[in-house]
Parts: C-alpha cells; sequence; structure tokens
C-alpha cells in the first residue's frame, strides 16, 4: 500500500515536471490536453440532436403501439404458439426497431422451434438493445445459456 | 261375353304384348341413363364444386396515434379497402364519415392467420397530417394501436376468371332465399325437379305480354343446365336437363340443391372478371356479407339472376329497381313479407355500394411473389385450391413509389428531351424497391415503367454495373486498418490489369491531394477509394461482397472499388440493409403465409437473418453515410424537404449509364434506379435522375418517418482529431477538429503531427503514455 502511494506521488512529479518542460518547448500554454470544444461542421449528427423529430423508445406513442404488438407476441409465446409470436414480433420489430424485448421475444419464438441459429441471432440483438436495462440484460444471458444447452 | 268386350281385350293384350315389353325397356333405358347421371352428378358434387381463385392480400395496415400519414394515400386505401362514404356516424360495418379533421370508420372484421378482428366503430383524429387519437366508439376508450384489414391485391384466376365466395345456405338470410324464390321457382319446396304448374303459367304470362316475362324451369333445373350442360337451346339438351333434374332431386336434399345454386349462379361482371354466386354479388353490390342484406338489398340480388348485366344497378338503376320491386311484390303475393314490409321498401332507391376496377396492383411484386409461390403450388392450385396468400406489401408505399418514379422519369424526360422515346420498349426506364431493413419485408417493387409495355423485372432480373454505389462494401472491408478519420492519397495513379494500364480518374477535378475517409466516401472520390481498396486488398472486398449476399461473378480488379461488375438491384438493396440492421443480414421477404380456404396456416415464411458484420462496423458505415447527405454528393436532399437524418449513397456509372440512390433510416431503405434498358446514356448523375425519385417518395411515406438515429454500440467510441491529419486534435493548434467515431478496438494513438509542434512534441505525449502504460 505504503509502495502504491509512494509510486503515484512519483508519477505526479514527474508529469508535472514533464508539462512544464512541454510547455517551454512548445511556446504556448494548454494546461492540459483536452479535445477541442470546437466542433467543424463536418461532425456526424447523433440521435440527440434531433429531438424535434426523434422519438424516444419505450415513451413515444409509436413505442408504445409497438409494445401493444410485443404483448400480442408475448401472449402467443405463452400460449406455445411461436410461428404466431414470431409474425406479430416481426411487425414490432419494424414499427419500433429499437425495442429489445422484441428481439428477446423473438429469441425465444425461435428457441421454441428448436432454431439456435435465429435464436442465437436475436438473442445477441437483445443483448445490445437491452444492456443498458440490468434486469433485462440478466434475462437475457440465461436465455443465452439455454440456447447454449439446447445446442448441446 | 260380347264381340266388343272380346275385341277390347284383344287389343288390351296385343298393346300388353307389343307395348308393355317396349315401356319396360324405355323406362330400363330411362333408369340406367339416371343412374349414369347420378355418377356424373356424384363426381362433381362429392369433389370440388367450383374452382376458386386463390387471393393475394397485402400487409394489414397499422395506426397509432403520433403516427404521422399521408391523408390522400390513407384516403384511397380505406376506399380500396370498400369502405363507403355516409353522411352520418357510421353505424354499419364498412361506413365511412369523413371530415377534414376526423374520420369515422366502422371497421370490417376480418381474419388473419391466428386472428380474428372485429369490426368496432372508431374515430381518428387529425392535426394535420399527424393522427391525435384514435377512439373506440363503442366504449369512449382511445385505443393506442388499430390495424386495418389486409387490401386484396391480386386474384390467381383460371381461364374462367370467376370470382366466388362460398357461403353455406346457414349463412344466407331468409330474405335472400324468399326473394330467389320469389324470383326464380316459387314452388322450389314441394315440386320434384319439374313444375309443370310453373310452365303454364310462364306459357300464360308471356302469352298475355307478348314477351318473355317467365321462364318455366325450376331452381333445379336452372342448375342442372349452369352446372353440367351446355346453353344450346336444343329438344336432346332439354331432355337431358330434365332427367338430370330429377335424378339431382332424388340425390340431394332440397337445401344443398338451393345452396349449390345460390353459389353457382352467375351475378354479374366486375371488369373482366365474371361475379359468381351470392356470397361474392353480396360484397360487389352491396359491400357486406349476405347474411347481412337488407330485404331491399335480397330482392335487387335476385332480380339479378334473369340478366345480371341487364338489371346491373351499375348499369341502370332505374331497370334494376322496377325489376327488384317486380320481385318484391312477388314475395308479398307469395305472404313472404308482410303489406307493411311491401309499401316501405317498394319506394326505396338501388344503392349499390360502388366498386372501382383496378388494372393489376403492384405487378412486378406480384411476378417477383409468383415465382415463390408457384414453387409451392401448381398454376391450377393457384386458380381453383382458393387459398389466401398474406404478402409484406404496404400498398400505400406501393403507390408512393409508382408515383414518384413515374413523376422523377417525366421529370428527366421533360429537362432533358433527349432522353424522350417514342417506342416504349425503348423509353427511359426505372425501378425502386422498398424494404425494412431489420426484417427484410419488401414493402414495394416497381421493376419498370409501365407494365403493359414491359414485364422485364428491373429490380429483380436486371444486372447492372453498381458504379460509386458499390463503394461502401469497399469501406467496409477497410475498416480494419483504417478509420473515419484515415487519410487517403487524391493523387492520379495507374493501375495495371491483366497487363493494361488502367488509370481512375475523379467524377468531378477535386484539389486535395488527401482526404479522410469519410471525406472520400461523402464526396465519391474515385482515386482514394481505389488507394483504400488496393491497400484493404480485393479479394478482401470480395469476401465483403459475398458476405452480403451479391452473387453476381467478382473479380478482384482494381475497378471493382468503383462498382464496375454488375449486380441485381435488389441484392445491392438487400446488401445495404446490414448497415441499418446492426450488421445483420435478412432475406427478401414477400411472402409471409398461405392459408388454405378453411383459414388453416399451410405455409409461412418468418424473418431470417445472419450477421455479416458487427454492430459497430454497421453503425459506423451509417455514420459515413450520412455524411453524404449532410456534406457529399447527395447534400441536395435537404433542399427536396429530407430534414430528417438519412444514410445514402448515389451512383453513377460509365458514361451516365445508370443512376442510382440508395437511401435508409432506422425504419426504411429504398434503392432507385434510372437508366436505358439498351444502355445508353441518361446524361445525368445519381444525384440528378435517381436522388429526386427517392426523396419524392419519402416526402409521400411520412408515417414511416420516425426521425430517429442509430444507437451507438459500446464498441463504438468518440475522439476529437484533427480533420487534416486525422490523428487526435491538439487543442487550440488543430485549425479544424472534427468529433469522430471509431472503433473502440481500433482507436487513434498518436496525437496531430501537423499542428501539434512536430516531432519534439509528439515524443513527449508518447513518452507519457509509455510511462503510464509501464505502471
Amino acid at each position: 500500500m505504503g509502495l502504491k502511494i509512494f509510486l503515484i506521488s512519483i508519477k505526479m512529479v514527474i508529469v508535472t515536471c514533464i508539462f512544464g518542460f512541454s510547455m517551454v518547448l512548445s511556446g504556448c500554454a494548454p494546461a492540459v490536453m483536452k479535445p477541442s470544444p470546437e466542433v467543424y461542421r463536418e461532425t456526424p449528427r447523433e440521435s440527440d440532436e434531433f429531438e424535434e423529430n426523434a422519438e424516444k423508445p419505450g415513451l413515444s406513442p409509436r413505442a408504445l403501439a409497438a409494445l401493444q404488438l410485443t404483448e400480442q407476441g408475448r401472449m402467443f409465446l405463452e400460449n406455445n404458439q411461436p410461428d404466431d409470436a414470431i409474425g406479430i414480433l416481426e411487425r414490432a420489430l419494424n414499427l419500433n426497431p429499437n425495442n429489445g424485448r422484441n428481439y428477446y421475444y423473438l429469441a425465444e419464438a425461435w428457441l421454441m422451434k428448436w432454431n439456435i441459429e435465429q435464436a442465437t441471432e436475436f438473442n445477441r440483438l437483445a443483448e445490445i438493445y437491452l444492456n443498458d436495462d440490468s434486469e433485462w440484460l440478466s434475462r437475457v444471458i440465461l436465455q443465452r445459456e439455454r440456447i447454449k444447452e439446447r445446442d448441446q | 261375353m260380347t264381340k266388343k268386350k272380346r275385341s277390347i281385350n284383344i287389343t288390351l293384350k296385343r298393346l300388353l304384348k307389343w307395348y308393355l315389353p317396349n315401356i319396360v325397356l324405355i323406362c330400363g333405358i330411362m333408369l340406367v341413363y339416371c343412374w349414369y347421371l347420378s355418377i356424373q352428378i356424384d363426381k362433381r358434387f362429392s369433389g370440388r364444386r367450383w374452382s376458386i381463385p386463390s387471393k393475394v392480400y397485402s400487409d394489414t395496415t397499422i395506426l397509432y396515434p403520433g403516427q404521422k400519414t399521408n391523408r390522400t394515400l390513407f384516403n384511397e386505401k380505406l376506399r380500396r379497402l370498400g369502405y363507403r362514404e355516409v353522411a352520418h356516424k357510421p353505424v354499419n360495418k364498412g361506413e365511412l364519415n369523413r371530415s377534414t379533421s376526423f374520420i369515422q370508420l366502422y371497421l370490417h372484421d376480418f381474419i388473419v392467420p391466428s386472428r380474428y378482428k372485429e369490426g368496432i366503430p372508431v374515430q381518428i383524429i387529425f392535426d394535420e397530417i399527424r393522427i391525435e387519437s384514435i377512439t373506440n366508439l363503442n366504449t369512449g376508450q382511445m385505443l393506442p394501436i388499430l390495424e386495418l384489414e389486409p387490401e386484396e391485391v391480386m386474384l390467381f384466376f383460371g381461364p374462367h376468371r370467376e370470382r366466388r365466395q362460398l357461403v353455406s345456405i346457414d349463412q344466407v338470410s331468409q330474405h335472400v332465399i324468399y326473394a330467389v324464390l320469389a324470383a326464380e321457382d316459387r314452388r322450389f319446396y314441394t315440386h320434384k325437379g319439374l313444375d309443370p304448374k310453373g310452365i303454364l303459367r310462364a306459357i300464360y304470362t308471356n302469352l298475355r305480354h307478348a314477351s318473355i316475362r317467365q321462364g318455366g324451369s325450376t331452381i333445379t333445373q336452372q342448375l342442372a343446365k349452369n352446372y353440367f350442360l351446355t346453353p344450346k337451346r336444343t329438344f336432346i339438351r332439354k331432355l337431358k336437363e330434365l332427367f338430370m333434374s330429377l335424378t339431382i332431386e332424388v340425390m340431394y336434399e332440397k337445401n344443398e340443391i338451393l345452396e349449390i345454386y345460390l353459389n353457382e349462379i352467375y351475378l354479374g361482371q366486375k371488369a373482366s372478371e365474371a361475379i359468381n354466386g351470392i356470397g361474392e354479388a353480396s360484397f360487389f353490390y352491396f359491400g357486406r356479407p349476405v347474411s347481412n342484406l337488407s330485404l331491399v338489398e335480397a330482392a335487387t340480388l335476385a332480380g339479378l339472376i334473369r340478366g345480371p348485366n341487364h338489371y346491373s344497378p351499375y348499369i341502370d338503376e332505374d331497370r334494376c329497381q322496377k325489376r327488384r320491386n317486380m320481385v318484391l311484390n312477388a314475395m308479398y303475393e307469395q305472404g313472404w313479407i308482410s303489406d307493411e314490409e311491401l309499401k316501405m321498401a317498394l319506394p326505396l332507391p338501388v344503392e349499390a355500394v360502388g366498386y372501382a376496377s383496378y388494372g393489376k396492383k403492384a405487378p412486378y411484386f406480384m411476378d417477383y411473389l409468383s415465382e415463390q409461390l408457384t414453387v409451392l403450388y401448381s398454376p391450377q392450385d393457384l386458380s381453383s385450391l382458393g387459398l389466401s396468400i398474406y404478402t409484406t406489401l404496404d400498398t400505400q408505399v406501393q403507390m408512393a413509389a409508382e408515383n414518384a418514379l413515374k413523376r422523377g422519369l417525366d421529370s428527366l424526360e421533360k429537362s432533358n428531351p433527349e432522353l424522350h422515346r417514342t417506342d416504349p420498349q425503348k423509353q427511359l426506364q426505372g425501378a425502386v424497391i422498398v424494404m425494412q431493413p431489420k426484417t427484410g419485408y419488401v414493402l414495394a417493387m416497381v421493376g419498370g415503367r409501365n407494365y403493359s409495355a414491359s414485364q422485364f423485372n428491373r429490380i429483380t432480373q436486371a444486372r447492372r454495373q453498381p458504379g460509386s454505389a458499390f463503394k461502401p462494401f469497399v469501406y467496409l472491408s477497410g475498416l480494419d486498418k483504417f478509420t473515419p478519420a484515415s487519410i487517403l492519397s487524391n493523387e492520379t495513379r495507374t493501375y495495371e490489369i491483366d497487363g493494361k494500364e488502367w488509370t481512375p480518374q475523379n467524377y468531378e477535378p477535386i484539389a486535395e491531394g488527401r482526404v479522410s475517409v469519410r471525406n472520400a466516401l461523402a464526396r465519391s472520390i474515385n482515386l482514394a477509394t481505389v488507394d483504400l481498396a488496393m491497400q484493404v486488398e480485393l479479394d478482401q472486398i470480395i469476401s465483403t461482397a459475398g458476405k452480403f449476399g451479391f452473387s453476381t461473378p467478382l473479380k478482384p480488379y482494381p475497378s471493382i472499388a468503383l462498382g464496375s461488375f454488375e449486380v441485381i438491384p435488389l441484392e445491392l438493396a438487400r446488401a445495404y440493409c446490414p448497415f441499418a440492421a446492426d450488421g445483420v443480414l435478412s432475406f427478401p421477404l414477400a411472402l409471409k403465409e398461405v392459408l388454405d380456404e378453411n383459414d388453416v396456416v399451410m405455409e409461412r415464411r418468418h424473418v431470417s437473418i445472419k450477421q455479416v458484420t458487427t454492430p459497430e462496423k454497421a453503425f459506423i458505415m451509417s455514420s459515413l453515410l450520412q455524411s453524404v447527405v449532410e456534406n457529399g454528393t447527395a447534400k441536395s436532399l435537404k433542399e427536396m424537404g429530407i430534414a430528417f437524418p438519412v444514410a445514402a449513397k448515389t451512383g453513377t456509372t460509365n458514361d451516365y449509364r445508370d443512376a442510382w440512390f440508395v437511401g435508409y433510416t432506422p425504419d426504411i431503405l429504398a434503392l432507385i434506379w434510372v437508366g436505358f434498358d439498351d444502355g445508353d446514356s441518361i446524361h445525368a448523375s445519381g444525384s440528378k435522375a435517381a436522388l429526386p425519385i427517392w426523396a419524392g417518395l419519402m416526402n409521400a411515406l411520412p408515417q414511416y418517418v420516425s426521425g430517429g438515429w442509430f444507437r451507438m454500440p459500446l464498441g463504438v467510441v468518440k475522439r476529437v482529431v484533427c480533420s487534416e491529419s486525422g490523428q487526435l486534435a491538439v487543442e487550440d493548434r488543430c485549425p479544424h477538429p472534427i468529433e469522430e467515431y471509431f472503433l473502440a478496438d481500433h482507436l487513434p494513438t498518436d496525437h496531430c503531427r501537423i499542428h501539434g509542434d512536430g516531432e519534439s512534441f509528439g515524443r513527449i505525449i508518447d513518452g507519457i503514455k509509455d510511462f503510464f502504460n509501464k505502471y
């Protein structure tokens, strides 16, 4: 522990010295090397820049409408009707491609049909879209385990 | 015994001796003939009685509050779905009340695979082009989503082009049965196939009016004639009809005979299609099922049997009304309707629902679909089994695509009269395909300008050079080696191919000698693209193309970087989908389900996907292609009303033989091609010829524009780099720093060596990094 603190202190001293030296060499005085806040107009735009048109997944009427379809799909799954579930979940996916639950249920439906390849693909997509939802992410991981088990 | 009596006995004996055997023989022959007929009748009636054409349907239409709509296309859709306008709140299914700010609609019932939707009255309130709310008028409940029934798009007709919807006798209302009996055969339930009283009455009535007013044929006779015999008026045919009627009466119950008759009768014409059976006619004339027909409607239909086209309400309403009233009077005479009912019904006008006869809808899409269907079913099965075929087609998108292409090509010809050709076979052509990138749903397909002039499907059958529209696959192949900020050479170079020299040129002079990857793709710079391709290695590009589903042969020549090898437009559109779908390639899906006539699912197609690139690379490609619209060859898109984020690429081939535009958002992808079939120059680039068509199409489809963009995957990070060096920017030194996306495992590490005071500064920074890395 003591050695670690000593090393860090040494590092800080050396960094300070080097920076001082580099400022003299470069003839200018930026305190810290950081990306410039000024952004050239070529910068690629991000989704949040289109607030006027963009719809936040999970909140917009479009997402709500898609969730209705997702729910219908889930009901079909509960009734052991994977083909019907897939049909309706595909529509939900077209309506709101950002809803990770669609991918999760699609993976579930394909798993029910013993199509490991498609189940794996949709599970992977579910992970992408549900990675910020810990509860759902754990479901996705469990699902992946089940897919692997089925594959063996 | 007197002489007289004896002679009678002798005569009788002679008669018995000579005529009885003959009578017995004739009776025997008749019996054998009837037996023979019964076999024939049984054979026909026990098997498939009718050939029912299979019907192709579009996808259902989804509406939700907040959705933008194209009111014109939406209204046309409702009209095609058979909704009829009324001036009051709709009370019957299929009625529509419209104002500028709302639509009240009594939805039809419909069945799609595994789902039955019962029609409810709804109110859709619009705020200009946006749906403000959807309300169930029965309960007052706000609906978050509404699904409209699929639209009938095509029928697979047999040689007779007959439309027919089968109904069982239980579905037919009593009004209809009485009306038909009153019009055609009042004693149907009492005679045995032949009605002598009816014949005498018909003769009397016709003589009294000196014209043919009534026929003497019973319903059974008419059925025998229609089903088994030719319409020729000969004595032998009449005799055959008589025997057949008697046989049918022996073999079948009255209700069975009536049911077959009601399904068999010819009841009118919709353009070239024959309307057969009361079930089909009920929809054709009144837009509702036969079970829901009113008394006057039932009488109108029954009146049509005598002369469907002569008495058609679509031809002569007055004549139709007179005939209908004759039927109503006949019903009254039989005591089947009351005096009150008669008095109420007689003055009512004939109100047919109206119909629109359309040409073949989405013909190129249908050809594409038919190719897939004929692998599963023979043409004979398709024209007779009455299958219901559900597709991914969105008729609103299809209409928008057809309109946009037509306008675009007309406008091109107008701006350059040289392009105008009078011969329809040689005229300027174009093609459009619209897909949903995540699922591969084909929403619309226009394979040419005029289907009647040319059935060649330029989306699925053509092989054309993609030009610069192929470049994204070159840049994708290079993403392991290059970043969007990497610098490429824009110097003219000569390459040797099979012993021949090849010197690529830029589309227009570009002064810079070095350009970034982003800039090179955005501005479609040929020299920089070839430079990248040569560093990536051509086999790598071919491998990428193979993974993205191109089936046409590609060779490892440097010109591959500029799209010199022919591709199928459908495959090109499909290959762009993974960019919009987290790197997942989906199979183009047009056919969804096939149901038999009992609504049992026979065939089902689902989305089929496979990963062809990483979500991170797909995201970066979309970002690069967004620059094409922001600063590159497609920046004119913004001037055409496209205000939402789009990723796109233009394409132009040598001598302007082909003009391409492929553009997408997370929700929709469309490819446009313009050119001549014979390869003549169109004298316009992709951005001039194809881009405006894409813009026109998207402007007509607000329901597919969410305005959203792709989520940045975890494996992508942003860094500020110097636009000149492509290296990490140095604050207050780099004049044009830009924020750029990078793969997390392929980040720039060096700081700008152009503006960062050269070697010494770089060395210091690198030294610091090394120090930290060490400890």
